[in-house]
C-alpha cells in the first residue's frame, strides 16, 4: 500500500454510541465508509434533542466521509434536533465546512428524477415520428441536389462515383457470388425430393431459374450491400460529423449532400444491377451442380430447359429492382450519418439503425414490388 | 536550485513520483533520453515544453499507459515499469487522471462518469454515490444541471470541469493534469487555474500536471521541469527558471507571452 494511504493501517469508520456520548471514529475515507454507509439509518441514535458529536477519534477524512457525516447531521436535523459536531482536526472541518454550502446542498438536491414509462414512451413517439418527417426532408433534399446536378453534368464528381462502384460493387463480388451459389444449391436440393416424388425432375431448372433471377438474387445481394457498404456510409458520415469535416465542408462552399451522398447513390445504383447479375449466374449455377449431383439432370438439359421455363420479363424484372433497392441503401446509410450528433457511440448506434432500417425497407420495397408485377400480370 | 539533466533524484520519504534514468523510442525516433525527476508530496509539478518534446509519453509511462525501455519510475515508493493490472489496482485507485481531451464516457451522463469509479472500486449505496457525484461536481464549479447531461451537450470547458470531477471522484492523492487548459479561453482558463490551486489545498492533493500554457505555470505549478528534446532542461520553480541561462529556455520564457504571462502573474499575486 502507497505511504500515501495510512488509513489503510487505520480501523473503518464507525459510530459509538453510549450513554455518555456519540463518537466518530477511524478513517472516514472512500475505500473505508462503506460498511458504515450501509448500516447508519439503523443506528440507535440517543433521544436528546441536542446533540452533541464528538469527531476527535477520526483520524482521516475526505470529501466522500465528510459528506457522510454532512448527511447524516442533515438526516438528524429533520428529525427536529440540533446537531454539533466538537473536535474534529482543522482540515477536516475546512472539508466539512465547504460541503456544508448552498452550492454543494443545490448540487445534490438539484439531481433530476428519471422520466417514468409515460415519459419515455411519449419520447419515443414524437422520436419516431421526427426521424421520419426529417428522412423525408432528407430524400428532398437529396432529391433537389441531384436534379441541379444532373442540370450542370459538369458539376458531377466521376472520380468518387468510380471510386464507391469499385467498393461497394467489385470488391462485392467474391462474397455475393459465394452465397447465391449456395442459395442455388439450397434450393433445387430442397426442390429435388418434391421433384423426384412426380418424377418431374426437369423441372428444377424452372424452380432455380425462376426464384433465384425474380426474388433471391436482388434481395440477397441488397442485404449484402447493405451490410457491406449501407453501414460503412452511416459510419463514414457519422464520424466525419462527429470531427466537424460536414461543417467544413460547407464553410468551403461544397455542399456535403452533393459530395457525399449523389455519388454514393449514383455508384449504388450502377453496382448493385451488375452484381444482381452476376449473383443471378452463380445462383443458376449453383443449382445446375445440384441438379446434376441429385437429379441427374445434366447441364445441356438444364440449360435447354432453362430458356423454356424463363422470359425475359422475369430477369428483367430482378434486375430492375435493384436500383430501387440501392437508392434506399444508400439514402439510409446516408442519412442515419448525419443523423449522429456528438460522439462516438452515436457513430455506433447510427451504423446499427442504418443497417437495420436498410434491410427493413429492401424487404418491404420487394413485397410491394411483388403485389404490383402481380396485379400487371408480369 | 536547477539540477543537470540526468543528476540522480535524492530519495526520501516525502518523494511522490521518481522517474530514474528513462529512456524511451518509438522505432528510431528518440523520446526520452534519460529523464530523471522527482515530484515532492503537496505540490503542484509542471511539466513544460514544446509540443512534440515527449511529455505526453512520460506522463502516460508514469500512469502505466506505457512502457519506457530502460529506466525506472516509482509512485508512492513503488516500482510501477511491468506492474500486472492487479498489482497496479492500489496505485490506480489512489491516482485521478484528467485526460487532455477529457475522455469522459460519451455513453454516460455526466454524474454517471463521475460516479463511475464510486461504483466500480466501493461498496457504497447507489443513493450515496449519486449524491457524491454530485458533491464532485459542485466542487468543481459547474452547475446541478450538469450532472444530467452528456459530455457531447457540454462545451470545451465544461467538459473538463466534469472530466477534472472524475479524476477526484476516489479523493485520490495524486493527481495528473494533461494540459488542463488547453483549448480553453483565457477567462475558462484563469477560473481553472484557480480551481486547481483550491482543490490542491482542499484536498492535499500532489499534482503533476503537463501544460504549455505559461499563465498556468506562473500562477499555480509550485515547480517546473523543462523538457528540451526528450531531456529535462533545468528544474526550478519559475522565478529560477526565467533567470537561467540556457538558451532555449530564456527564449521559451521571455518571447513576448512569456513575458505578458509573467506581468499578469505579479500583478494577481
Amino acid at each position: 500500500m502507497p505511504p500515501s494511504a495510512p488509513e489503510a493501517l487505520e480501523r473503518d469508520a464507525d459510530v459509538e454510541i453510549d450513554a455518555a456520548a456519540v463518537r466518530c471514529v477511524g478513517a472516514w475515507t472512500v475505500g473505508s465508509i462503506a460498511t458504515l454507509e450501509g448500516r447508519l439509518s439503523r443506528l440507535a441514535w440517543p433521544s436528546d434533542r441536542e446533540l452533541v458529536i464528538d469527531a476527535s477519534g477520526v483520524v482521516a477524512m475526505d470529501t466522500a466521509g465528510a459528506w457522510l457525516l454532512r448527511r447524516t447531521m442533515q438526516a438528524l436535523e429533520r428529525e427536529g434536533r440540533t446537531v454539533r459536531v466538537e473536535g474534529l482536526r482543522s482540515e477536516h472541518r475546512a472539508l466539512a465546512d465547504l460541503l456544508a454550502t448552498p452550492a454543494v446542498a443545490a448540487a445534490v438536491a438539484g439531481q433530476p428524477a428519471t422520466p417514468g414509462w409515460l415519459a419515455r414512451l411519449g419520447r419515443a413517439a414524437v422520436q419516431t415520428v421526427t426521424q421520419s418527417l426529417e428522412m423525408l426532408s432528407f430524400v428532398g433534399e437529396a432529391s433537389l441536389v441531384a436534379l441541379r446536378s444532373i442540370a450542370r453534368p459538369a458539376r458531377i464528381r466521376w472520380r468518387p462515383i468510380l471510386y464507391n462502384v469499385r467498393t461497394a460493387g467489385f470488391d462485392a463480388l467474391p462474397i455475393s457470388g459465394l452465397l447465391c451459389f449456395l442459395m442455388g444449391i439450397v434450393i433445387a436440393y430442397q426442390g429435388a425430393t418434391q421433384l423426384r416424388r412426380y418424377g418431374a425432375n426437369i423441372f428444377v431448372a424452372d424452380l432455380v431459374g425462376l426464384a433465384m433471377l425474380r426474388e433471391l438474387s436482388p434481395l440477397l445481394t441488397a442485404i449484402i450491400v447493405a451490410g457491406r457498404s449501407g453501414s460503412a456510409y452511416a459510419a463514414q458520415i457519422g464520424t466525419m460529423k462527429v470531427t466537424e469535416e460536414v461543417d467544413a465542408l460547407r464553410t468551403v462552399g461544397i455542399a456535403p449532400i452533393e459530395l457525399l451522398v449523389l455519388p454514393k447513390i449514383a455508384a449504388l445504383a450502377i453496382a448493385l444491377p451488375l452484381l444482381t447479375v452476376y449473383a443471378d449466374v452463380l445462383g443458376v449455377a449453383g443449382g445446375m451442380v445440384m441438379a446434376k449431383t441429385e437429379l441427374d439432370v445434366g447441364y445441356e438439359d438444364f440449360l435447354d430447359r432453362l430458356q423454356y421455363a424463363l422470359r425475359l420479363s422475369d430477369f428483367l424484372v430482378g434486375i430492375g429492382k435493384a436500383p430501387v433497392f440501392a437508392a434506399i441503401i444508400a439514402l439510409v446509410g446516408c442519412f442515419q450519418g448525419f443523423q449522429v450528433v456528438g460522439d462516438a457511440e452515436s457513430v455506433g448506434h447510427r451504423t446499427t439503425v442504418s443497417v437495420v432500417q436498410s434491410i427493413f425497407l429492401v424487404i418491404v420495397a420487394d413485397a410491394a414490388f411483388s403485389v404490383v408485377f402481380n396485379a400487371i400480370g408480369i | 536550485m536547477l539540477s543537470a539533466s540526468s543528476a540522480p533524484v535524492v530519495a526520501s520519504a516525502d518523494t511522490v513520483i521518481e522517474v530514474c534514468d528513462v529512456r524511451t523510442r518509438f522505432g528510431t525516433a528518440v523520446v526520452h533520453d534519460g529523464v530523471s525527476l522527482g515530484v515532492r508530496r503537496g505540490e503542484i509539478f509542471a511539466l513544460a515544453g514544446a509540443s512534440g518534446c515527449g511529455k505526453s509519453t512520460l506522463l502516460r509511462e508514469i500512469i502505466l499507459l506505457q512502457r519506457p525501455e530502460s529506466g525506472s519510475i516509482r509512485v508512492f515508493g513503488k516500482d510501477v515499469i511491468g506492474l500486472s493490472d492487479e498489482e497496479a489496482l492500489p496505485l490506480r485507485r489512489h491516482w485521478g487522471v484528467m485526460f487532455e481531451r477529457g475522455a469522459l464516457f460519451g455513453a454516460l451522463t455526466v454524474a454517471e462518469n463521475v460516479g463511475l469509479p464510486l461504483r466500480e472500486h466501493t461498496r457504497l449505496g447507489d443513493r450515496f454515490i449519486d449524491e457524491i457525484a454530485a458533491v464532485k461536481i459542485a466542487l468543481t464549479g459547474l452547475p446541478p444541471s450538469a450532472g444530467a447531461r452528456h459530455p457531447a451537450e457540454l462545451s470545451g470547458g465544461m467538459r473538463k470541469r466534469a472530466a477534472l470531477a472524475r479524476a477526484i471522484a476516489l479523493d485520490p492523492s495524486l493527481l495528473f493534469l494533461d494540459e488542463p487548459t488547453a483549448g480553453l479561453d483565457p477567462l475558462s482558463a484563469s477560473g481553472f487555474d484557480d480551481l486547481v490551486r483550491h482543490l490542491k489545498d482542499l484536498l492535499g492533493l500532489t499534482i503533476l500536471m503537463i501544460t504549455h500554457d505559461l499563465d498556468l505555470l506562473w500562477r499555480v505549478a509550485d515547480r517546473v521541469a523543462f523538457m528540451v528534446d526528450g531531456r529535462i532542461a533545468g528544474v526550478g520553480t519559475m522565478q529560477e527558471l526565467a533567470g537561467s541561462e540556457l538558451p532555449l529556455i530564456r527564449e521559451y520564457f521571455h518571447g513576448p507571452r512569456g513575458r505578458g504571462a509573467r506581468e499578469q502573474a505579479w500583478k494577481r499575486r
